[in-house]
């Protein structure tokens, strides 16, 4: 189709500068986050750990990293469990109001995520819950909830019911045919939906700095630190943060790859 | 299984997502539209039209969104289409590179462009050793930069969807455009544009309603001076409580983003069937 080499040239410079618009930005926080300057020049004049120092040596940080780990922990399993509990029943089962509870489950995805944070807001604060770790975790367990569900809808689909039959017929109860059956198969499915739950939930930002009150995850602390003024020590802070998903999505590639679900999990949505 | 058992399995989820989504969100829009004395009401609505401010911040809103949608599709659209040509490898390498900003923190990708657009940063210190500008050009803290953050964090959104369009479509309607003597250029926009055609539309709409609820991109690369839409709503929660103003923006908010949405959904049947 572009079959004169013009226009294909200049189709690969359009992709490439595409693909560099991307990551460029991203690889260049890497090496500022080893800058011994304090100002935001590139290339960085040198090399020093003092920001991450910074970082680990401040127990603001510190605290803000731990509750964002035990939110993220606490939200993504319970994402995962009713998630999967749901997956399940809209796809094995037939009951009225199947496609508009579907629908609603998927929805936090669609209404944009300011409008969850101020309905949120306001009832939270009209029941006395604002600021509470319960709201914080059921918020973003809701907010989780559709990343679940597109993952493992895909996977309940995909296994075969007859399996699920046959263990029935055998006399399997229906726990032992989940726990002993169901799970084994979909334990990579299972792996990759509770990673995006918790990259997701420890990503969170708008609702949380909306609800979270007294509690600080590491993205509010960053959201307000850049409103203010900017610190290198935030490049340590996105060094990291893109250190974990780089980790997150290589264990789910390895993961799914062995699976050989990789490719529809990837393109089906 | 049978039907009652199905719905026992959605029953958890389904009392945690009334609880803690629909009763919000119900509850917002009474705020919107009930007085405490008077029952229903559309005062709040009125009050939004007095106000030049709210009106300026929707045509910002507006404007920016645009923009950065239509940089969205400049960008998106030759890339996916020079990624259904690449090679196998190059591919997963090109799909790689997609899908890993789109997971990394909107804060990071957003935090990124203080960085490159800088006055000592990359982009101006290239532009003037090109010796095309003499003092540094201000994009950080206006709409420009605002816009190129945004547009920066929606690509993969575009990009993705319609990349599995495009590989969707056979070689072969192509090969047959082009053994019944079509020249390239009719091949492109004769055949395959039009069978990209709704997984573009639907990509676009979804990028457009993500832009119009946006918040942490105007709010770090604007610096408080491009308010949008979400900044003014939380300046009505967090800072002038006015909540029941800030439920009748976020009505109309919500009710204009899933009027979009089921457009999407329209489209996005027709490009997956």
């Amino acid at each position: 189709m572009t079959s004169t080499p013009w226009s294909r040239r200049l189709l690969a410079a359009a992709g490439i500068f595409g693909l560099v618009f991307l990551t460029v930005p991203l690889l260049i926080v890497i090496p500022m986050s080893f800058s011994p300057a304090r100002a935001l020049t590139f290339p960085p004049p040198g090399f020093s750990l003092r920001w991450y120092q910074a970082l680990f040596g401040d127990p603001r940080w510190m605290e803000a990293m731990s509750t964002s780990t035990i939110v993220a922990v606490l939200s993504s399993v319970a994402a995962l469990v009713l998630g999967s509990l749901a997956a399940y029943g809209l796809r094995r089962g037939s009951f009225a109001g199947r496609d508009w509870a579907e629908g609603n489950f998927m929805s936090p995805l669609i209404v944009p995520t300011i409008i969850v944070a101020i309905a949120l807001y306001l009832s939270l604060a009209k029941v006395g819950l604002l600021g509470s770790f319960v709201g914080l975790v059921a918020a973003h367990t809701v907010l989780n909830v559709p990343l679940v569900m597109m993952v493992m809808g895909v996977a309940v689909r995909d296994f075969d019911l007859r399996i699920e039959q046959v263990a029935w017929s055998l006399g399997a109860s229906w726990s032992y045919t989940v726990i002993k059956v169901m799970l084994p198969n979909l334990a990579p499915s299972v792996f990759a939906a509770w990673i995006f739950a918790f990259i997701g939930s420890f990503d969170e930002v708008i609702v949380t700095s909306f609800i979270a009150g007294k509690y600080e995850t590491v993205p509010k602390k960053m959201f307000n630190e850049l409103i203010l003024e900017v610190n290198p020590t935030i490049t340590a802070v996105a060094t990291l943060l893109i250190a974990v998903t780089v980790l997150a999505l290589a264990a789910v590639t390895l993961v799914l790859g062995r699976a050989g679900k990789l490719g529809q999990t990837l393109v089906e949505r | 299984m049978n039907r009652s058992t199905g719905f026992a399995f959605i029953a958890p989820l389904l009392v945690l997502m009334v609880v803690a989504f629909n009763l919000p969100i119900i509850y917002m829009l009474g705020l919107a539209f009930w007085d405490k004395g008077r029952g229903f009401t559309l005062e709040h609505y009125e009050g939004l039209l007095e106000a030049p401010v709210y009106l300026r911040v929707l045509g910002n809103t507006l404007r920016i969104s645009l923009i950065a949608t239509i940089a969205n599709v400049a960008i998106g659209y030759p890339l996916a289409h020079w990624m259904r040509g690449l090679g196998r490898r190059a591919r997963l390498i090109a799909i790689a590179l997609v899908v890993l900003p789109f997971w990394v923190s909107i804060l990071v990708r957003t935090y990124a462009w203080i960085v490159v657009l800088g006055n000592g940063g990359l982009v101006n210190r290239s532009l003037q050793w090109l010796g095309l500008t003499d003092a540094p050009v201000q994009f950080l803290y206006n709409e420009l930069g605002v816009t190129i953050g945004m547009a920066n964090v929606l690509l993969p959104f575009l990009v993705l969807p319609l990349f599995a369009a495009m590989i969707r479509i056979d070689d072969r309607l192509l090969q047959a455009a082009a053994s019944l003597g079509a020249p390239p250029r009719t091949i492109f926009w004769k055949v395959y544009f039009p069978l990209t055609l709704p997984a573009l539309a639907a990509g676009t709409l979804l990028v457009f309603i993500l832009c119009l609820g946006f918040y942490v991109t105007p709010a770090v690369l604007g610096g408080g001076r491009v308010p949008m839409i979400s900044n003014l709503l939380d300046t009505l929660i967090n800072q002038i409580p006015r909540w029941e103003q800030a439920s009748a923006i976020s009505t109309i908010l919500l009710i204009v983003a899933l009027v979009i949405f089921a457009g999407y959904r329209r489209l996005d049947r027709k490009a997956s069937a």
